[in-house]
């Protein structure tokens, strides 16, 4: 979103119409330029030593996930929320290898 | 299977605020002001377009232009908190009490809420500024806060404001927008006898109109600059800078079937035109020294379509 400034002066965001004037920072989408994100999820897995090893033991090799993309009015997830897109993919770990 | 879940989220915290900018004094000369909410909805009475217009009629009442300063609620409540918080808490503004406020005060939000408000009394200011309160209070009972909301939905960013009052933004080249005249597409007469005259709007197609209130950034024209809409200069800066060439009006009305319900993200279907969202998975495993560590790697990859950023606020 944009971070509005406070009365346009000095590093406080403004919240109200009444008190914002000027930017502090954008952090919105802007358009037709991409934008990435990475997420990096862990897997359930338990590490243990055996002889001094570092060992994996894998829980599931199967993950579910939904990324969402939600426009946020209030900047929270439980209050009048709308849900833009939403994507499911199965990920999956190999099993055995060296 | 465990199913895993992770969100996303693009923490879009858009204040639902400015609808509409306008040259506040475009009808300064009109003779006698409004004194009530009532007297400024007859004023600007524009019921008579739905004999002809049904349609089109229908689609502006499910717009928010349609209660522009009740909005979902949280337009009221901003224009309490805009008196409770902003003007009587500031020395100089000269509000000590809600009772206080005057027009000047209120066009803080009603620039662009209700440009209208400029030809009526301070008296007007001061109803809106009680209902907003009395809407916004936990204690009010049901019957108040219906009432309140009543009388908040009656003025509005209705037919003669788009279609009259904002239609020419450049009244040295183009002339002052005429009280019995509505501006669109053509020119003739128009069979509403509030309104014989029919004219064409240079900008009825243009996002000049839309951006007389959909933002640049502090309106320095007002004695205290408020900030609340910044879409247009987005659109101007971010987007028609860059080369891109649409209208407000080909995006929000034309390719999204909505018409004069002009909608943003609540609508599902412009949420989804808005955001190309493509997502890629891996699954691997991470070597930190001696152990794996088996990993999701999901990469999310967004492109606003829109003309402008998302979100605003």
């Amino acid at each position: 979103m944009p971070i509005p400034q406070q009365l346009g002066r000095g590093d406080k965001m403004g919240r109200g119409p009444y008190e914002k004037s000027g930017m502090l920072r954008d952090t919105t989408l802007p358009p037709n330029r991409p934008v990435n994100e990475t997420f990096e999820i862990p897997f359930p897995a338990e590490f243990t030593k055996q002889d001094g090893k570092s060992v994996t033991t894998i829980l599931d090799y199967d993950m579910t996930v939904t990324v969402e993309l939600l426009y946020m009015p209030f900047g929270v997830k439980d209050a009048d929320t709308f849900t833009w897109q939403s994507v499911t993919k199965k990920v999956s770990i190999e099993k055995g290898g060296v | 299977m465990k199913v895993f879940r992770v969100i996303a989220v693009l923490a879009f915290l858009a204040m639902p605020c400015a609808f509409l900018m306008t040259g506040q004094n475009a009808y300064a000369a009109e003779a006698k002001k409004a004194n009530s909410i009532d007297e400024l909805a007859k004023m600007y009475d524009s019921s008579g377009c739905k004999d002809c217009h049904e349609e089109i009629y229908k689609e502006w009442s499910k717009s928010i232009h349609s209660r522009s300063i009740f909005g979902t609620g949280r337009t009221a409540a901003t224009i309490m908190t805009t008196v409770k918080v902003g003007l009587t808490g500031w020395e100089h503004s000269g509000v000590k009490k809600p009772e206080d406020v005057q027009v000047k005060h209120l066009m803080l939000c009603a620039k662009c809420h209700l440009p209208q408000l400029a030809e009526a009394t301070d008296n007007v200011a001061k109803e809106i500024v009680k209902y907003s309160y009395v809407y916004a209070d936990p204690k009010a009972t049901d019957e108040a806060r219906e009432k309140a909301i009543e009388q908040l939905s009656k003025v509005n960013i209705n037919c003669l404001i788009c279609h009259q009052r904002n239609a020419i933004t450049h009244k040295w080249a183009d002339g002052t927008p005429a009280k019995d005249t509505v501006y669109g597409s053509k020119n003739g007469e128009h069979a509403d006898p509030a309104h014989p005259k029919m004219k064409e709007s240079k900008i009825m197609d243009e996002s000049i109109l839309c951006g007389q209130c959909h933002g640049l950034g502090p309106n320095f024209e007002l004695e205290e600059p408020s900030q609340c809409a910044t879409l247009y200069g987005s659109y101007l800066w971010a987007y028609t800078a860059d080369g891109g060439q649409e209208k407000c009006q080909e995006c929000h009305m034309k390719k999204s079937k909505l018409g004069h319900n002009m909608q943003s993200y609540r609508d599902p279907g412009m949420g989804k035109a808005a955001v190309d969202f493509k997502v890629e998975t891996r699954g691997m495993q991470w070597r930190d020294g001696a152990k794996m560590v088996p990993q999701a790697l999901v990469k999310v990859e967004m492109i606003n379509r829109a003309g402008h950023s998302i979100p605003d606020g």
